[in-house]
Protein backbone atom coordinates (compact mmCIF):
# COMPACT_ATOMS: atom_id res chain seq x y z
CA UNK A 1 0.00 0.00 0.00
CA UNK A 2 1.14 3.56 -0.68
CA UNK A 3 2.19 5.87 2.12
CA UNK A 4 -0.90 7.98 1.42
CA UNK A 5 -3.11 4.95 1.95
CA UNK A 6 -1.26 3.94 5.11
CA UNK A 7 -1.58 7.47 6.43
CA UNK A 8 -5.31 7.49 5.74
CA UNK A 9 -5.78 4.16 7.53
CA UNK A 10 -3.81 5.53 10.46
CA UNK A 11 -5.68 8.84 10.51
CA UNK A 12 -9.05 7.06 10.49
CA UNK A 13 -7.85 4.93 13.41
CA UNK A 14 -6.61 8.01 15.28
CA UNK A 15 -10.01 9.67 14.81
CA UNK A 16 -11.84 6.58 16.05
CA UNK A 17 -9.53 6.02 19.02
CA UNK A 18 -9.16 9.72 19.85
CA UNK A 19 -5.45 9.10 20.17
CA UNK A 20 -2.27 10.19 18.45
CA UNK A 21 -0.60 6.77 18.57
CA UNK A 22 -1.82 5.51 15.15
CA UNK A 23 -0.37 8.60 13.39
CA UNK A 24 2.71 8.96 15.61
CA UNK A 25 5.00 8.31 12.62
CA UNK A 26 3.71 11.52 10.99
CA UNK A 27 3.72 13.77 14.04
CA UNK A 28 6.61 15.98 15.10
CA UNK A 29 8.89 14.46 17.73
CA UNK A 30 7.18 14.23 21.06
CA UNK A 31 3.64 14.89 19.83
CA UNK A 32 2.67 11.29 19.25
CA UNK A 33 4.14 9.81 22.40
CA UNK A 34 1.42 10.39 24.94
CA UNK A 35 -2.06 9.03 25.36
CA UNK A 36 -3.65 12.44 24.88
CA UNK A 37 -5.45 13.41 21.72
CA UNK A 38 -3.72 16.29 19.93
CA UNK A 39 -5.89 19.43 19.78
CA UNK A 40 -5.75 19.44 15.98
CA UNK A 41 -7.02 15.87 15.75
CA UNK A 42 -9.90 16.79 18.06
CA UNK A 43 -10.81 19.67 15.71
CA UNK A 44 -11.11 17.28 12.77
CA UNK A 45 -13.03 14.74 14.85
CA UNK A 46 -15.47 17.35 16.14
CA UNK A 47 -16.04 18.80 12.68
CA UNK A 48 -16.79 15.35 11.27
CA UNK A 49 -19.15 14.51 14.13
CA UNK A 50 -20.95 17.86 13.82
CA UNK A 51 -21.40 17.38 10.08
CA UNK A 52 -22.95 13.94 10.57
CA UNK A 53 -25.16 14.92 13.52
CA UNK A 54 -26.36 18.11 11.79
CA UNK A 55 -27.30 16.02 8.74
CA UNK A 56 -29.30 13.60 10.91
CA UNK A 57 -31.03 16.49 12.69
CA UNK A 58 -32.03 17.91 9.30
CA UNK A 59 -33.25 14.54 8.04
CA UNK A 60 -35.12 13.55 11.25
CA UNK A 61 -36.61 16.83 12.50
CA UNK A 62 -39.59 15.28 14.30
CA UNK A 63 -37.41 12.89 16.26
CA UNK A 64 -35.13 15.79 17.18
CA UNK A 65 -38.03 18.01 18.30
CA UNK A 66 -39.67 15.24 20.37
CA UNK A 67 -36.57 14.21 22.33
CA UNK A 68 -34.89 17.62 22.55
CA UNK A 69 -31.54 18.76 21.25
CA UNK A 70 -29.28 17.23 23.91
CA UNK A 71 -30.80 13.75 23.77
CA UNK A 72 -30.90 13.79 19.99
CA UNK A 73 -27.30 14.90 19.51
CA UNK A 74 -26.00 12.38 22.04
CA UNK A 75 -27.93 9.53 20.41
CA UNK A 76 -27.02 10.66 16.90
CA UNK A 77 -23.32 10.78 17.80
CA UNK A 78 -23.51 7.12 18.89
CA UNK A 79 -25.35 6.18 15.69
CA UNK A 80 -22.71 7.96 13.59
CA UNK A 81 -19.96 5.84 15.13
CA UNK A 82 -21.76 2.65 14.17
CA UNK A 83 -23.14 3.83 10.84
CA UNK A 84 -20.90 6.55 9.37
CA UNK A 85 -21.97 8.08 6.06
CA UNK A 86 -20.94 6.21 2.93
CA UNK A 87 -21.70 9.08 0.56
CA UNK A 88 -20.84 12.77 0.50
CA UNK A 89 -24.47 13.56 -0.30
CA UNK A 90 -25.68 13.72 3.31
CA UNK A 91 -29.23 14.61 2.30
CA UNK A 92 -29.85 10.85 2.09
CA UNK A 93 -27.93 9.97 5.28
CA UNK A 94 -29.61 7.99 8.05
CA UNK A 95 -31.38 5.14 6.30
CA UNK A 96 -30.42 2.83 9.18
CA UNK A 97 -31.40 5.31 11.92
CA UNK A 98 -35.02 4.12 12.50
CA UNK A 99 -33.99 0.49 12.98
CA UNK A 100 -31.04 1.56 15.12
CA UNK A 101 -33.38 3.56 17.40
CA UNK A 102 -35.49 0.40 17.72
CA UNK A 103 -32.51 -1.33 19.32
CA UNK A 104 -31.20 1.66 21.28
CA UNK A 105 -31.80 0.91 25.00
CA UNK A 106 -32.19 4.55 26.11
CA UNK A 107 -35.12 4.80 23.68
CA UNK A 108 -36.98 1.94 25.44
CA UNK A 109 -39.06 4.51 27.32
CA UNK A 110 -40.00 6.14 23.99
CA UNK A 111 -41.56 3.23 22.07
CA UNK A 112 -43.05 5.60 19.48
CA UNK A 113 -39.63 6.97 18.48
CA UNK A 114 -38.57 4.45 15.77
CA UNK A 115 -41.90 5.02 13.99
CA UNK A 116 -41.35 8.78 14.16
CA UNK A 117 -37.97 8.21 12.54
CA UNK A 118 -39.50 6.00 9.83
CA UNK A 119 -42.07 8.67 9.06
CA UNK A 120 -39.39 11.39 8.98
CA UNK A 121 -37.44 9.21 6.56
CA UNK A 122 -40.51 8.85 4.32
CA UNK A 123 -40.88 12.63 4.36
CA UNK A 124 -37.22 13.27 3.50
CA UNK A 125 -37.31 10.67 0.73
CA UNK A 126 -40.40 12.33 -0.75
CA UNK A 127 -38.68 15.72 -0.55
CA UNK A 128 -35.87 14.59 -2.88
CA UNK A 129 -37.86 12.18 -5.07
CA UNK A 130 -37.90 12.58 -8.87
CA UNK A 131 -40.16 15.19 -10.41
CA UNK A 132 -43.35 14.20 -12.21
CA UNK A 133 -46.45 16.14 -13.18
CA UNK A 134 -49.36 14.88 -11.08
CA UNK A 135 -52.53 14.00 -12.96
CA UNK A 136 -55.42 16.42 -12.60
CA UNK A 137 -59.02 15.26 -12.34
CA UNK A 138 -59.58 15.83 -16.08
CA UNK A 139 -57.18 12.99 -16.87
CA UNK A 140 -59.73 10.60 -15.39
CA UNK A 141 -62.65 11.82 -17.52
CA UNK A 142 -63.07 8.51 -19.35
CA UNK A 143 -65.93 6.21 -20.16
CA UNK A 144 -66.71 4.03 -17.11
CA UNK A 145 -65.34 0.83 -18.70
CA UNK A 146 -62.13 2.53 -19.79
CA UNK A 147 -61.68 4.13 -16.37
CA UNK A 148 -62.15 0.84 -14.54
CA UNK A 149 -59.61 -0.89 -16.81
CA UNK A 150 -56.98 1.86 -16.66
CA UNK A 151 -53.94 1.22 -14.48
CA UNK A 152 -52.70 4.25 -12.50
CA UNK A 153 -49.02 5.00 -12.07
CA UNK A 154 -48.27 6.32 -8.61
CA UNK A 155 -46.37 9.58 -8.30
CA UNK A 156 -42.63 8.93 -7.69
CA UNK A 157 -42.73 10.94 -4.46
CA UNK A 158 -45.73 9.05 -3.04
CA UNK A 159 -45.18 7.00 0.10
CA UNK A 160 -47.80 5.38 2.30
CA UNK A 161 -47.76 3.02 5.26
CA UNK A 162 -50.05 1.41 7.80
CA UNK A 163 -49.49 1.40 11.56
CA UNK A 164 -51.18 -0.67 14.26
CA UNK A 165 -51.71 2.42 16.39
CA UNK A 166 -52.14 6.15 16.04
CA UNK A 167 -48.47 6.88 15.41
CA UNK A 168 -49.11 8.76 12.13
CA UNK A 169 -51.46 11.16 13.93
CA UNK A 170 -48.85 11.73 16.61
CA UNK A 171 -46.21 12.39 13.97
CA UNK A 172 -48.41 14.80 11.99
CA UNK A 173 -49.24 16.70 15.19
CA UNK A 174 -45.57 16.89 16.15
CA UNK A 175 -44.69 18.38 12.77
CA UNK A 176 -47.04 21.32 13.24
CA UNK A 177 -45.12 24.58 13.73
CA UNK A 178 -46.92 25.00 17.08
CA UNK A 179 -47.69 21.44 18.19
CA UNK A 180 -50.89 21.27 20.22
CA UNK A 181 -51.96 18.34 22.32
CA UNK A 182 -50.24 15.18 21.14
CA UNK A 183 -52.21 12.12 22.15
CA UNK A 184 -51.39 8.63 20.95
CA UNK A 185 -54.55 6.65 20.15
CA UNK A 186 -54.75 2.87 19.91
CA UNK A 187 -56.67 3.02 16.65
CA UNK A 188 -54.74 1.72 13.63
CA UNK A 189 -53.93 4.49 11.17
CA UNK A 190 -52.39 4.88 7.75
CA UNK A 191 -50.39 7.77 6.43
CA UNK A 192 -49.87 9.23 2.97
CA UNK A 193 -46.89 11.45 2.12
CA UNK A 194 -46.40 13.07 -1.28
CA UNK A 195 -44.63 15.93 -3.00
CA UNK A 196 -46.58 16.54 -6.20
CA UNK A 197 -45.04 20.02 -6.60
CA UNK A 198 -42.92 22.21 -4.31
CA UNK A 199 -44.21 21.08 -0.95
CA UNK A 200 -44.28 17.75 0.82
CA UNK A 201 -47.59 17.11 2.51
CA UNK A 202 -48.76 14.31 4.74
CA UNK A 203 -52.19 13.22 5.92
CA UNK A 204 -53.89 10.33 7.61
CA UNK A 205 -55.04 7.51 5.39
CA UNK A 206 -57.95 5.22 6.30
CA UNK A 207 -58.10 1.48 5.67
CA UNK A 208 -59.92 1.92 2.35
CA UNK A 209 -57.40 4.45 1.06
CA UNK A 210 -54.51 2.26 2.14
CA UNK A 211 -56.06 -0.77 0.41
CA UNK A 212 -56.58 1.29 -2.77
CA UNK A 213 -52.96 2.47 -2.91
CA UNK A 214 -51.57 -0.95 -2.03
CA UNK A 215 -53.51 -2.48 -4.92
CA UNK A 216 -52.45 0.30 -7.29
CA UNK A 217 -48.82 -0.09 -6.29
CA UNK A 218 -49.08 -3.79 -7.06
CA UNK A 219 -50.31 -3.05 -10.59
CA UNK A 220 -54.09 -3.22 -10.18
CA UNK A 221 -56.49 -1.41 -12.46
CA UNK A 222 -58.58 1.40 -11.01
CA UNK A 223 -61.57 -0.96 -10.92
CA UNK A 224 -59.59 -3.55 -8.98
CA UNK A 225 -58.20 -0.91 -6.63
CA UNK A 226 -61.69 0.47 -5.90
CA UNK A 227 -62.89 -3.06 -5.21
CA UNK A 228 -59.99 -3.54 -2.77
CA UNK A 229 -60.92 -0.28 -1.03
CA UNK A 230 -64.59 -1.29 -0.72
CA UNK A 231 -63.56 -4.66 0.69
CA UNK A 232 -61.35 -2.96 3.32
CA UNK A 233 -64.22 -0.70 4.39
CA UNK A 234 -67.66 -1.42 2.91
CA UNK A 235 -68.93 1.91 4.29
CA UNK A 236 -66.21 3.98 2.57
CA UNK A 237 -67.25 6.84 0.29
CA UNK A 238 -65.27 5.68 -2.72
CA UNK A 239 -65.85 8.76 -4.88
CA UNK A 240 -64.56 11.03 -2.12
CA UNK A 241 -61.60 8.71 -1.48
CA UNK A 242 -60.59 8.78 -5.14
CA UNK A 243 -61.03 12.56 -5.45
CA UNK A 244 -58.86 13.07 -2.37
CA UNK A 245 -56.07 10.93 -3.83
CA UNK A 246 -56.18 12.96 -7.06
CA UNK A 247 -55.98 16.14 -4.98
CA UNK A 248 -52.99 14.63 -3.14
CA UNK A 249 -51.20 14.32 -6.47
CA UNK A 250 -50.98 10.58 -5.92
CA UNK A 251 -51.02 9.72 -9.63
CA UNK A 252 -48.56 10.65 -12.33
CA UNK A 253 -49.83 8.50 -15.18
CA UNK A 254 -52.65 6.34 -16.44
CA UNK A 255 -52.04 3.29 -18.63
CA UNK A 256 -55.12 2.85 -20.77
CA UNK A 257 -53.97 -0.44 -22.27
CA UNK A 258 -55.89 -1.79 -25.29
CA UNK A 259 -58.70 0.66 -24.78
CA UNK A 260 -56.47 3.66 -25.49
CA UNK B 1 -16.99 35.68 -16.17
CA UNK B 2 -15.97 39.15 -15.06
CA UNK B 3 -14.16 39.20 -11.72
CA UNK B 4 -16.98 40.30 -9.44
CA UNK B 5 -18.02 39.25 -5.97
CA UNK B 6 -20.50 36.48 -5.13
CA UNK B 7 -22.19 34.91 -2.16
CA UNK B 8 -22.67 31.37 -0.89
CA UNK B 9 -26.32 30.51 -1.50
CA UNK B 10 -28.24 29.34 1.58
CA UNK B 11 -31.77 27.86 1.50
CA UNK B 12 -33.11 30.50 3.91
CA UNK B 13 -32.08 33.19 1.39
CA UNK B 14 -33.47 31.64 -1.82
CA UNK B 15 -36.19 34.23 -2.38
CA UNK B 16 -33.91 37.21 -1.72
CA UNK B 17 -31.14 35.73 -3.88
CA UNK B 18 -33.61 35.26 -6.69
CA UNK B 19 -34.81 38.86 -6.44
CA UNK B 20 -31.37 40.47 -6.04
CA UNK B 21 -30.36 42.72 -8.94
CA UNK B 22 -26.90 43.82 -7.78
CA UNK B 23 -24.49 44.15 -10.69
CA UNK B 24 -22.09 41.24 -11.03
CA UNK B 25 -23.71 39.19 -8.26
CA UNK B 26 -23.17 35.44 -8.53
CA UNK B 27 -23.82 32.51 -6.22
CA UNK B 28 -21.97 29.39 -5.17
CA UNK B 29 -23.32 26.11 -3.76
CA UNK B 30 -21.95 22.79 -2.59
CA UNK B 31 -23.07 20.34 -5.29
CA UNK B 32 -23.41 17.62 -2.62
CA UNK B 33 -26.46 19.47 -1.26
CA UNK B 34 -28.15 19.17 -4.65
CA UNK B 35 -27.36 15.55 -5.53
CA UNK B 36 -31.02 14.57 -5.49
CA UNK B 37 -33.42 13.31 -8.14
CA UNK B 38 -35.80 16.24 -7.70
CA UNK B 39 -37.50 18.50 -5.22
CA UNK B 40 -37.80 22.13 -4.20
CA UNK B 41 -34.08 22.63 -3.57
CA UNK B 42 -33.25 21.88 -7.20
CA UNK B 43 -36.17 24.02 -8.35
CA UNK B 44 -34.86 26.96 -6.35
CA UNK B 45 -31.35 26.48 -7.68
CA UNK B 46 -32.71 26.44 -11.21
CA UNK B 47 -34.64 29.65 -10.61
CA UNK B 48 -31.60 31.39 -9.10
CA UNK B 49 -29.38 30.09 -11.91
CA UNK B 50 -31.82 31.50 -14.48
CA UNK B 51 -31.07 34.96 -13.06
CA UNK B 52 -27.44 34.75 -11.85
CA UNK B 53 -24.12 33.04 -12.67
CA UNK B 54 -23.39 29.98 -10.52
CA UNK B 55 -20.28 28.27 -9.17
CA UNK B 56 -20.21 24.64 -7.98
CA UNK B 57 -17.86 24.23 -5.02
CA UNK B 58 -17.45 20.57 -4.12
CA UNK B 59 -16.65 19.34 -0.63
CA UNK B 60 -16.97 15.58 -1.15
CA UNK B 61 -14.89 14.41 -4.10
CA UNK B 62 -11.95 13.49 -1.85
CA UNK B 63 -9.26 14.31 -4.42
CA UNK B 64 -6.47 13.50 -1.97
CA UNK B 65 -7.77 10.01 -1.20
CA UNK B 66 -5.51 7.11 -2.12
CA UNK B 67 -8.22 5.94 -4.49
CA UNK B 68 -9.91 6.98 -7.70
CA UNK B 69 -12.73 9.50 -7.31
CA UNK B 70 -16.05 7.75 -6.66
CA UNK B 71 -17.58 7.25 -10.13
CA UNK B 72 -21.13 7.74 -8.84
CA UNK B 73 -20.15 11.01 -7.18
CA UNK B 74 -18.38 12.19 -10.33
CA UNK B 75 -21.40 11.39 -12.48
CA UNK B 76 -23.71 13.20 -10.08
CA UNK B 77 -21.38 16.22 -10.26
CA UNK B 78 -21.31 15.99 -14.05
CA UNK B 79 -25.12 15.89 -14.16
CA UNK B 80 -25.33 19.06 -12.06
CA UNK B 81 -22.67 20.75 -14.20
CA UNK B 82 -24.54 19.85 -17.39
CA UNK B 83 -27.82 21.14 -16.01
CA UNK B 84 -26.68 24.33 -14.29
CA UNK B 85 -23.71 25.31 -16.50
CA UNK B 86 -21.58 26.79 -13.70
CA UNK B 87 -18.89 29.28 -14.70
CA UNK B 88 -16.46 27.45 -12.43
CA UNK B 89 -16.22 24.11 -10.61
CA UNK B 90 -13.90 23.78 -7.65
CA UNK B 91 -12.79 21.20 -5.09
CA UNK B 92 -10.28 20.92 -2.23
CA UNK B 93 -6.75 19.67 -1.72
CA UNK B 94 -7.96 17.22 0.92
CA UNK B 95 -9.52 13.82 1.45
CA UNK B 96 -12.74 12.81 3.15
CA UNK B 97 -13.67 9.36 1.80
CA UNK B 98 -11.58 6.33 2.69
CA UNK B 99 -12.50 2.64 2.44
CA UNK B 100 -16.11 3.47 1.75
CA UNK B 101 -16.60 5.75 4.76
CA UNK B 102 -17.26 9.43 4.16
CA UNK B 103 -15.95 11.79 6.86
CA UNK B 104 -17.57 15.17 6.21
CA UNK B 105 -14.44 17.26 6.66
CA UNK B 106 -11.38 18.21 4.61
CA UNK B 107 -8.58 16.06 6.02
CA UNK B 108 -4.80 16.55 5.79
CA UNK B 109 -2.08 14.28 4.41
CA UNK B 110 1.71 14.21 4.03
CA UNK B 111 2.56 16.03 0.78
CA UNK B 112 4.88 13.43 -0.71
CA UNK B 113 5.86 13.05 -4.38
CA UNK B 114 3.76 9.89 -4.52
CA UNK B 115 0.78 11.81 -3.13
CA UNK B 116 1.35 14.44 -5.82
CA UNK B 117 1.20 11.73 -8.51
CA UNK B 118 -1.97 10.24 -7.05
CA UNK B 119 -3.78 13.57 -6.63
CA UNK B 120 -2.74 14.81 -10.09
CA UNK B 121 -4.24 11.59 -11.46
CA UNK B 122 -7.44 12.14 -9.51
CA UNK B 123 -7.75 15.72 -10.74
CA UNK B 124 -7.07 14.55 -14.30
CA UNK B 125 -9.77 11.89 -14.05
CA UNK B 126 -12.22 14.43 -12.67
CA UNK B 127 -11.48 16.91 -15.45
CA UNK B 128 -11.81 14.16 -18.07
CA UNK B 129 -15.28 13.26 -16.82
CA UNK B 130 -16.39 16.88 -16.51
CA UNK B 131 -14.82 17.86 -19.82
CA UNK B 132 -13.35 21.03 -18.28
CA UNK B 133 -10.69 22.11 -15.83
CA UNK B 134 -11.43 22.70 -12.16
CA UNK B 135 -10.02 24.94 -9.45
CA UNK B 136 -8.38 23.37 -6.39
CA UNK B 137 -8.63 25.08 -2.99
CA UNK B 138 -6.01 25.24 -0.24
CA UNK B 139 -7.39 23.62 2.95
CA UNK B 140 -7.44 24.94 6.50
CA UNK B 141 -4.97 22.91 8.56
CA UNK B 142 -5.02 22.02 12.25
CA UNK B 143 -2.41 19.33 12.79
CA UNK B 144 1.33 19.70 12.22
CA UNK B 145 2.46 16.71 10.17
CA UNK B 146 5.94 15.61 9.23
CA UNK B 147 6.90 13.82 6.05
CA UNK B 148 6.08 16.66 3.64
CA UNK B 149 8.35 16.64 0.58
CA UNK B 150 6.87 19.89 -0.74
CA UNK B 151 5.47 23.08 0.70
CA UNK B 152 1.75 23.40 0.11
CA UNK B 153 2.27 26.23 -2.38
CA UNK B 154 4.78 24.19 -4.42
CA UNK B 155 2.44 21.20 -4.26
CA UNK B 156 -0.47 23.27 -5.59
CA UNK B 157 1.66 24.87 -8.31
CA UNK B 158 2.89 21.43 -9.45
CA UNK B 159 -0.74 20.27 -9.64
CA UNK B 160 -1.63 23.20 -11.91
CA UNK B 161 1.31 22.43 -14.20
CA UNK B 162 0.53 18.73 -14.43
CA UNK B 163 -3.23 18.91 -14.83
CA UNK B 164 -4.04 22.36 -16.14
CA UNK B 165 -6.23 22.97 -13.10
CA UNK B 166 -6.36 26.41 -11.52
CA UNK B 167 -6.35 27.46 -7.89
CA UNK B 168 -9.08 28.70 -5.62
CA UNK B 169 -7.25 30.68 -2.96
CA UNK B 170 -9.13 30.72 0.34
CA UNK B 171 -7.52 33.66 2.11
CA UNK B 172 -9.16 32.77 5.41
CA UNK B 173 -7.77 29.23 5.17
CA UNK B 174 -4.31 30.69 4.55
CA UNK B 175 -4.72 32.91 7.62
CA UNK B 176 -6.02 30.06 9.80
CA UNK B 177 -3.40 27.52 8.65
CA UNK B 178 -0.57 30.03 8.98
CA UNK B 179 -1.66 30.80 12.52
CA UNK B 180 -2.15 27.14 13.45
CA UNK B 181 1.04 25.78 11.91
CA UNK B 182 3.23 28.82 12.45
CA UNK B 183 4.19 30.41 9.15
CA UNK B 184 3.64 33.76 7.47
CA UNK B 185 0.38 34.10 5.52
CA UNK B 186 1.91 36.83 3.33
CA UNK B 187 4.78 34.54 2.25
CA UNK B 188 2.32 31.79 1.39
CA UNK B 189 0.13 34.08 -0.72
CA UNK B 190 3.12 35.71 -2.45
CA UNK B 191 4.31 32.28 -3.61
CA UNK B 192 1.19 31.65 -5.71
CA UNK B 193 1.49 32.76 -9.37
CA UNK B 194 -1.23 35.18 -10.45
CA UNK B 195 -1.99 33.33 -13.68
CA UNK B 196 -3.22 30.15 -11.99
CA UNK B 197 -5.57 31.82 -9.49
CA UNK B 198 -9.15 31.62 -10.73
CA UNK B 199 -11.19 32.44 -7.64
CA UNK B 200 -10.80 33.74 -4.09
CA UNK B 201 -12.76 32.74 -0.98
CA UNK B 202 -13.29 34.91 2.10
CA UNK B 203 -14.87 33.59 5.30
CA UNK B 204 -14.87 34.03 9.04
CA UNK B 205 -13.06 31.97 11.64
CA UNK B 206 -13.29 31.50 15.39
CA UNK B 207 -11.51 30.25 18.46
CA UNK B 208 -11.36 26.52 19.31
CA UNK B 209 -14.20 25.76 21.72
CA UNK B 210 -12.03 22.88 22.86
CA UNK B 211 -9.78 25.44 24.52
CA UNK B 212 -6.65 25.13 22.39
CA UNK B 213 -4.99 28.11 20.72
CA UNK B 214 -6.02 26.83 17.28
CA UNK B 215 -8.11 29.01 14.99
CA UNK B 216 -11.07 27.20 13.43
CA UNK B 217 -12.36 27.82 9.91
CA UNK B 218 -15.96 27.95 11.12
CA UNK B 219 -17.59 29.96 8.31
CA UNK B 220 -19.67 31.13 11.25
CA UNK B 221 -18.60 34.76 11.60
CA UNK B 222 -17.94 37.85 9.47
CA UNK B 223 -14.65 37.96 7.55
CA UNK B 224 -11.96 39.12 10.00
CA UNK B 225 -10.09 42.37 9.35
CA UNK B 226 -6.64 40.70 9.01
CA UNK B 227 -8.17 38.51 6.28
CA UNK B 228 -9.50 41.58 4.48
CA UNK B 229 -5.99 43.03 4.68
CA UNK B 230 -4.49 39.89 3.16
CA UNK B 231 -7.18 39.93 0.47
CA UNK B 232 -6.41 43.53 -0.48
CA UNK B 233 -2.72 42.69 -0.68
CA UNK B 234 -3.44 39.65 -2.89
CA UNK B 235 -5.72 41.53 -5.27
CA UNK B 236 -3.24 44.41 -5.46
CA UNK B 237 -0.68 41.90 -6.74
CA UNK B 238 -2.72 39.62 -9.02
CA UNK B 239 -5.62 41.85 -10.07
CA UNK B 240 -9.31 41.18 -9.52
CA UNK B 241 -10.67 37.64 -9.37
CA UNK B 242 -14.18 36.30 -8.72
CA UNK B 243 -14.43 36.50 -4.93
CA UNK B 244 -16.88 34.65 -2.70
CA UNK B 245 -18.15 35.43 0.78
CA UNK B 246 -18.73 32.04 2.45
CA UNK B 247 -21.02 31.61 5.42
CA UNK B 248 -22.23 28.18 6.54
CA UNK B 249 -22.99 28.55 10.24
CA UNK B 250 -24.78 31.12 12.40
CA UNK B 251 -26.16 32.52 9.17
CA UNK B 252 -27.35 36.14 9.40
CA UNK B 253 -29.87 37.98 7.24
CA UNK B 254 -29.22 38.16 3.50
CA UNK B 255 -28.55 41.90 3.69
CA UNK B 256 -25.82 41.38 6.28
CA UNK B 257 -24.01 38.96 3.98
CA UNK B 258 -24.59 41.24 1.00
CA UNK B 259 -22.85 44.05 2.89
CA UNK B 260 -19.73 41.88 3.13
CA UNK B 261 -20.11 40.85 -0.48
CA UNK B 262 -20.42 44.50 -1.50
CA UNK B 263 -17.22 45.34 0.37
CA UNK B 264 -15.33 42.77 -1.70
CA UNK B 265 -17.15 43.93 -4.82
CA UNK B 266 -16.05 47.50 -4.23
CA UNK B 267 -12.44 46.46 -3.74
CA UNK B 268 -12.52 44.52 -7.02
CA UNK B 269 -14.22 47.30 -8.96
CA UNK B 270 -11.39 49.74 -8.17
CA UNK B 271 -8.96 47.62 -10.13
CA UNK B 272 -8.43 47.00 -13.80
CA UNK B 273 -9.61 43.64 -15.14
CA UNK B 274 -6.96 40.98 -14.89
CA UNK B 275 -4.70 40.44 -17.87
CA UNK B 276 -4.75 36.66 -17.60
Amino acid sequence: MSELGRFQDAFAAALAERASAPIAAWLPNGEGDGEAEPAGLAVYRNTIAKGCVDALAANFPTVASLVGDDWFRAAAALFVREHPPTSAALLAYGEAFPDWLDRFPPADDLPYLPAMARLDRMWTTALFAPEAQPLAAEAFALAPDALAAARPRLHPSLAFAWFDSGLPGLWLAAREPEPGEMALTDDPQGVLIARPDDMVHGRLLDAAGFAFLTAARDGASLGEAITAAARANPAADLATLFAALIADGAFSGLDLGDLA
Amino acid sequence: MSPTAGLGLKPQHYAEALAAEDAGLWFEVHPENYMAAGGPRLRWLQAVRDRHPLSLHGVGLSLAADADPDPAHLLALKALADRFEPFVISEHLAWSTHRGVHQPDLLPFPRTRAALDRIAGNIGRTQDVLGRTILVENPSLYLPLTGHALDETDFLIDLTRRTGCGLLVDVNNVFVSASNLGYAAETYLDALPAEVIGEIHLAGHGADEGGSSLLIDTHGAPVAEPVWTLYRRLVDRIGPRPTLIERDDDIPAFDVLMAERNRAHGMLAKREPAHV
